[in-house]
C-alpha cells in the first residue's frame, strides 16, 4: 500500500550568483501515514524550510515528485496548486501569518469561504475550532491586537479549519517563548488526535522536537535520521 | 466574498485609500474644468465673433468674398431683400456698404473702414448698438454724425463732437470726401474692428458714395441662430448663383480652424498632465500594492488563486477610482456650473486676449453633463489602467517569494 505522503528523489537548488550554487536539499526520500505527527528538525539552513515548501507545493524541486494522498503535486500548474492548497493544506507559517484586515475569526474562515462554505456552517466551523484551542475570547480582535504566541493560536486554527487533509507548519514556535511554544504544539497535537489530521512541522528547539511522535532530520540538504520516538 | 473583504481592505488602510481618491478626484475635476474652459474659451470665442459683427449669415455678389473690389457689389439691393424676405425662417435683412479710407484729424492720419448701415436693422443683427461707449448710436436721418470704434477714436484722438475728415471713393470710382463728426462711440471688444471701423447711416453715406441702393454684403439673422447653415443653403437656391451666400461656419472659417489647432495643443497639453496623472497614480499604486506583498504571498499560500487576488485588487482599485471619479466628478462640474454662470474674467491680461480678437477678458466655462459624464468615464478607466501594472506584477510573484519579500 502506498504511504499517504510520498517524497520520491526530491533535490532542489539555489543559484545564488552565476556560478555559486548552494544545494538545499539532495534526493530526499521520505512516506509519511495518514494521521501522523512529525517533526522536521536540524539545525538552521539544512533545508526544513525548502522541503516543507516543496510538500506543499509552494515550491518546485528540480527533480523527484510529490505525491499526496494519490495525487502527484509535481508539474500542476499554479492554478490547480492554489486548488491543492485551499482544500487539501492547511499552513501555518513562523510569522505573519494572519491577514491584518480581518478580524481573527475571519481569518480562521477565510479559508472556508474561499471554498465556498455557506457563512452559517464557517460560523459553526469556527466556533468549534476555537472552543477547541480556548480562543473564543480572541475572535473579533484584529491580528495587531493579539500577542504574537495569540496570532500564532489564530493561524493554527485557521490551517485546520476547512478540514484538510494534512497540516505543514514551519518553525511555528521559532519566535514564541518555550510556555508558549509548548502550548502551541500541543495545540496542534490535540488537532492531530481529534481531528485526525496529519501533522509536519518543522523546529529546532529540542523541547518542541520531544513532542512529535516522529523525528526527521535534515543535515545540509540530506535526510540524516528517520526514527519514531 | 471579494467584495466585502475590498471594503474592507479600502476601510482599514484608510489614510492610503484617502490619498488616492484624493489623487483621482483631483486630476478628474481637473480634467473636467479644464475641458469646459476650453469649450467655453471657443464657444465665447464663436458667439462673440458671429454676433458682434459678422452676423450668422452673409451673401454678396459672387467672387466678392474671395476678391473685394467694387466690381462686385451687390447692385440691386432692394430686389435681393425681397427674394431673401421670401425664405422662411428669415428675421431680419440689413445691408451694408464697407468701403476703405483714410481718416485724419488734426495731425492724425489713419486709414480704416467706412461702413455705411441701416442704423435701425442693424440694431438687430449685431451688437454694434449695445456696444456703445459714449455718445450715442446713430438714427436713419443722421448725416455727417460718424459712430466710432473706440480704439480708432483713440488714435485719432478724438473725443464725442470732435471733428474728422475722410478721404477714399465712391462706388463709381469717384473721388470722395467729406467732413464728420463724432456722435457715438462703441467699443464691441473684437480689438481689431474697434482699431478700424466707423459707421454713417447709409442714406447720407449713399449720397456721397453714389451707393443708392447698393451693398457691399446683406446681412441676413435667422429666426433660429442654430439652424443657419441649414438656412443658407435654402437662400443660396432661392437667390441663384449671381450671389454668394455664407453662413457662419464659413465666414468664421479661418476662426475654426485656429481654434480646432487651440483644442489640439489643448488635449496634447491634457494629455501631458494625463501621463504625469497616469504614472504618479500607477507609483503610487506600486508601493500601495508592494508593502501588502507579504499579506498577497499568505493569501496565495492558504490557496489563494491568482485570478483571486487580482479580482480582489481590481475590486479595490475600481472602487477607490469610482469614488475619485464621483468626488471629482461633483467638484469639476460645480466648477464649470459655477464659471458658466459667474465668468472668470483676466483683468490684467488684456494683452493676450487681444491675440484672440477679445478685448474684454471674461471667458465662461461650458457646462454640459454629458461631456462631463464623458471625462469621468475617461478618468475611471485611466485609473483603474494605473492600477493594473502593479497589480498584475504583484501577482507574478510566486507565494514564498512574495512572503519573503522585503
Ligand atoms: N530563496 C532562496 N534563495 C537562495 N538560497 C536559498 C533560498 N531558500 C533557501 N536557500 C538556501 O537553501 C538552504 C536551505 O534553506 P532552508 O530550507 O531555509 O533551511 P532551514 O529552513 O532549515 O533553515 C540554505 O543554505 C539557504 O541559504
Ligand atoms: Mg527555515
Amino acid at each position: 500500500m502506498t504511504a499517504f505522503l510520498t517524497v520520491r528523489h526530491i533535490a532542489k537548488s539555489f543559484h545564488l550568483d552565476k556560478d555559486v550554487t548552494v544545494s538545499a536539499l539532495r534526493d530526499i526520500n521520505l512516506d509519511i501515514d495518514r494521521g501522523e505527527f512529525v517533526v522536521i528538525s536540524g539545525p538552521s539552513g539544512s533545508g526544513k524550510t525548502t522541503l516543507l515548501n516543496i510538500i506543499g507545493g509552494l515550491d518546485v524541486p528540480d527533480s523527484g515528485e510529490v505525491i499526496l494522498d494519490g495525487l502527484k503535486l509535481t508539474g500542476l500548474s499554479e492554478r490547480s496548486l492554489s486548488r491543492v492548497r485551499r482544500d487539501h493544506i492547511g499552513f501555518v507559517f513562523q510569522a505573519y501569518n494572519l491577514l491584518p484586515v480581518l478580524t481573527a475569526r475571519e481569518n480562521i474562515e477565510y479559508v472556508m469561504r474561499l471554498q465556498g462554505v455557506k457563512g452559517e456552517r464557517c460560523r459553526i466551523r469556527s466556533a468549534e475550532i476555537s472552543e477547541k484551542l480556548g480562543i473564543v475570547s480572541l475572535l473579533d480582535k484584529l491580528p495587531n491586537q493579539l500577542s504574537g504566541g495569540q496570532q500564532q493560536r489564530v493561524a493554527v486554527a485557521r490551517s485546520v479549519a476547512a478540514t484538510p487533509r494534512l497540516v505543514l507548519a514551519d518553525e511555528p514556535t521559532a519566535n514564541l517563548d518555550s510556555k508558549s511554544a509548548i502550548a502551541l504544539i500541543d495545540m496542534m497535537e490535540k488537532l492531530n488526535q481529534e481531528e485526525g489530521v496529519t501533522v509536519i512541522f518543522s523546529s529546532h528547539d529540542p523541547m518542541v522536537i520531544g513532542k512529535a511522535r516522529r523525528s526527521v532530520v535534515l543535515k545540509d540538504g540530506k535526510l540524516v535520521a528517520n526514527n519514531a520516538i | 466574498m471579494f467584495l466585502n473583504f475590498a471594503f474592507r481592505y479600502v476601510l482599514a488602510y484608510k489614510r492610503r485609500s484617502a490619498i488616492t481618491v484624493l489623487l483621482g478626484a483631483v486630476s478628474t475635476a481637473l480634467l473636467i474644468f479644464t475641458s469646459a474652459w476650453m469649450d467655453g474659451s471657443h464657444g465665447q470665442l464663436i458667439k462673440n465673433s458671429v454676433e458682434i459683427y459678422s452676423g450668422y449669415i452673409q451673401v454678396t455678389a459672387s467672387g466678392f468674398r474671395e476678391n473685394p473690389g467694387f466690381d462686385k457689389l451687390v447692385f440691386d439691393y432692394g430686389s435681393l431683400q425681397d427674394q431673401i424676405k421670401t425664405v422662411p425662417g428669415v428675421d431680419v435683412v440689413s445691408p451694408r456698404l464697407e468701403t476703405f479710407v483714410l481718416f485724419s484729424a488734426g495731425e492724425k492720419a489713419v486709414g480704416g473702414m467706412l461702413i455705411g448701415i441701416d442704423p435701425d436693422k442693424e440694431k438687430r443683427i449685431s451688437r454694434l448698438f449695445s456696444s456703445l461707449k459714449g455718445g450715442a448710436y446713430l438714427v436713419g436721418t443722421d448725416t455727417i454724425q460718424l459712430y466710432i470704434g473706440s480704439e480708432l477714436a483713440r488714435r485719432l484722438k478724438l473725443d464725442l463732437g470732435d471733428e474728422l475728415a475722410f478721404v477714399g471713393s465712391g462706388t463709381d470710382y469717384s473721388f470722395a470726401a467729406d467732413k464728420l463728426v463724432v456722435k457715438g462711440i462703441f467699443q464691441t471688444g473684437l480689438f481689431e474692428f474697434d482699431a478700424s471701423a466707423a459707421f454713417l447711416a447709409k442714406p447720407y453715406f449713399d449720397s456721397i458714395m453714389a451707393s443708392e441702393n447698393i451693398a457691399s454684403q446683406v446681412i441676413v439673422l435667422p429666426k433660429e441662430p442654430v439652424r443657419a447653415a441649414q438656412l443658407a443653403s435654402v437662400i443660396r437656391k432661392t437667390v441663384g448663383g449671381a450671389f454668394e451666400v455664407a453662413s457662419w461656419q464659413q465666414t468664421m472659417s479661418a476662426l475654426l480652424k485656429s481654434m480646432k489647432l487651440d483644442s489640439v495643443f489643448g488635449y496634447i497639453t491634457l494629455g501631458l498632465i494625463f501621463i504625469v496623472i497616469f504614472f504618479v497614480v500607477m507609483i503610487y499604486t506600486l508601493l500601495a500594492v508592494f508593502s501588502r506583498v507579504k499579506e498577497i504571498g499568505i493569501m496565495r499560500a492558504i490557496g489563494t488563486t491568482p485570478r483571486e487576488v487580482l479580482l480582489l485588487l481590481l475590486l479595490e482599485s475600481s472602487f477607490l477610482s469610482f469614488l475619485s471619479v464621483v468626488l471629482g466628478g461633483i467638484a469639476g462640474a460645480l466648477s464649470a456650473y459655477y464659471f458658466s454662470i459667474y465668468p472668470v474674467s483676466f483683468t490684467g491680461m488684456e494683452e493676450q486676449f487681444k491675440q484672440y480678437g477679445l478685448a474684454v477678458a471674461t471667458i465662461p466655462t461650458s457646462f454640459k453633463p454629458l461631456i462631463i459624464l464623458r471625462d469621468m468615464a475617461i478618468m475611471f478607466f485611466l485609473l483603474v489602467l494605473a492600477t493594473l501594472y502593479p497589480i498584475i506584477k504583484v501577482n507574478c510573484l510566486k507565494p514564498i517569494e512574495a512572503i519573503h519579500h522585503v
